[in-house]
């Protein structure tokens, strides 16, 4: 099976390049990140991150043949030859697939991704009804794998302002918790016309996050919920 | 700069097209299933005083659309904040000029 | 401290779902119709001021016609399409493909339409 993979030493290299690798098939070989492991073999420059090898980590987030994918849970059968694999797109590269995900972090954490609640605490637990956690339902299995915030143009040309789409989700994800009391000031926060309002429903987002969930709906119900407070 | 938070921005990008389609629809159906109009049939209707302000609101939405477009643009692409500024400015003045332009030529015709 | 680091943005390099390339279309039609503005008011004054109005027909004519025609039919269907987006219609991966390629497909046939008519 052919490869063909983004290289960068930032200590040897000036720029980065394409190099193309041979792999031997092997029966145990079925994802990229198997793949990933034997080419590793050949040539041991190669980096890339990597940890749970099962699709929850969000560690081997890159580019396969033009998609933003998990290495992990990507199939090799049915990949195009030869097989592609890039760094996230946007995202400045540390060394060969390794890229700094400071900037996408900071976005994350100036959602103020806690719950926010100065009520005093209760004996056990907040208490939320069956239908009140299914709003969560779609937001909280964010892996913060970047796949989405990868692939949407609106953040690769402001990914300084624009918070992209896994923060906005994330942001949504607590705006919609029940047990949350910070609504009114979370919603404030995000309506800017570069933290949020950069979003165009291209819609990129939806189509690759590994976990199935929708970005694009989540700011939707954000724009929406933001309508609704100063209608 | 708050001429235009993000919110207003969206919200009059998408009344502005709203009214626009509903224009637009109109002259379709106007033109493609009503009988031809002449040029003197156009140049008689737009001389009434409510065809004209028809047009005017038309008009004004098709600028108010054409900024926020632009002004997306703009901020997506132009990153140096003297340059966004400049053609920002630039690009605001030139609509408004459109915006003159149409009023006069329209309401000069009604009159 | 900021090292150099390179980004990986080759748009070539890059497939596209059929939702980003019919936004993209939305936003090259949208800046073709804004240029076009200004022709378009001088337009509306020639044709409340003229006795009559000739219309050309050469080659070069009809490919503008058929480039604005594309530009405003592919930015009002993507519009109407965003419109529906916007309350919830059509906002599943699935829909939102389908109706991007309704949206890509109609606008193509438009343009083909004012080109040969």
């Amino acid at each position: 099976m052919r490869f063909r993979i983004y290289r960068f030493d930032p200590e040897k290299d000036r720029k980065p390049y394409f190099a193309d690798y041979e792999l031997e098939p092997h029966p145990s070989d079925r994802k990229v990140l198997d793949a990933l492991t034997r080419l590793k073999e050949q040539d041991d420059s190669i980096a890339y991150r990597r940890s749970c090898r099962e699709g929850v980590c969000g560690s081997d987030a890159m580019n396969i043949n033009g998609r933003n994918m998990l290495a992990c849970i990507t199939p090799l059968e049915g990949l195009r030859e030869p097989v592609t694999l890039a760094p996230l797109p946007g995202f400045p590269v540390i060394r060969d697939l390794v890229v700094d995900m400071t900037q996408f972090f900071a976005h994350y954490h100036a959602t103020q991704p806690w719950l926010q609640n100065g009520e005093p605490p209760p004996e056990r637990e907040r208490l939320q009804s069956p239908a009140e956690r299914e709003k969560l339902d779609g937001l909280y299995e964010c892996i913060l794998c970047a796949c989405c915030s990868g692939f949407c143009p609106s953040y690769w040309w402001n990914p300084d302002k624009f918070l992209g789409p896994a923060a906005l989700l994330q942001a949504e994800r607590f705006v919609a918790d029940s047990r949350d009391r910070a609504g009114a000031e979370r919603l404030e926060a995000l309506d800017d016309v570069y933290k949020l309002y950069r979003c165009r429903t291209i819609m990129n987002c939806t189509e690759v996050c590994p976990k199935g969930l929708s970005p694009a709906r989540a700011i939707e119900r954000i724009k929406l919920a933001l309508l609704r407070r100063s209608a | 700069m708050r001429i235009f938070s993000g919110q207003q921005a969206f919200v009059l990008q998408r009344l502005s097209a709203l009214v626009l389609l509903a224009f637009t629809a109109a002259a379709a159906l106007r033109l493609g299933f009503g009988a031809p109009v002449s040029l003197e049939q156009w140049q008689a209707w737009a001389a009434q005083p409510a065809a004209a302000a028809l047009l005017l609101l038309l008009a004004a939405a098709l600028l108010v659309h054409a900024w926020v477009g632009t002004r997306d643009v703009v901020l997506d692409y132009v990153h140096p904040l003297l340059l966004r500024l400049s053609i920002l400015s630039l690009v605001g003045v030139a609509l408004a000029l459109l915006g003159a332009w149409t009023a006069f030529v329209l309401v000069t015709h009604a009159l | 401290m900021n090292p150099d680091r390179p980004v990986f943005l080759d748009l070539a390099r890059i497939r596209f779902p059929v939702g980003a390339v019919a936004s993209i279309g939305h936003r090259i039609s949208g800046v073709l119709l804004a240029l076009v503005l200004p022709f378009a008011v001088w337009f509306l004054q020639l044709s409340l001021r003229s006795d009559s109005i000739s219309i050309e027909t050469g080659g070069f004519f009809r490919l503008a016609a058929l480039l604005l025609a594309w530009a405003g039919a592919h930015h009002l269907f993507a519009g109407v399409r965003h419109l529906l987006m916007d309350v919830g219609i059509g906002a599943s991966l699935p829909a939102a493909r389908a109706s991007a390629y309704a949206v890509l497909i109609a606008a193509a046939a438009v343009g083909l339409a004012a080109f040969f008519l």
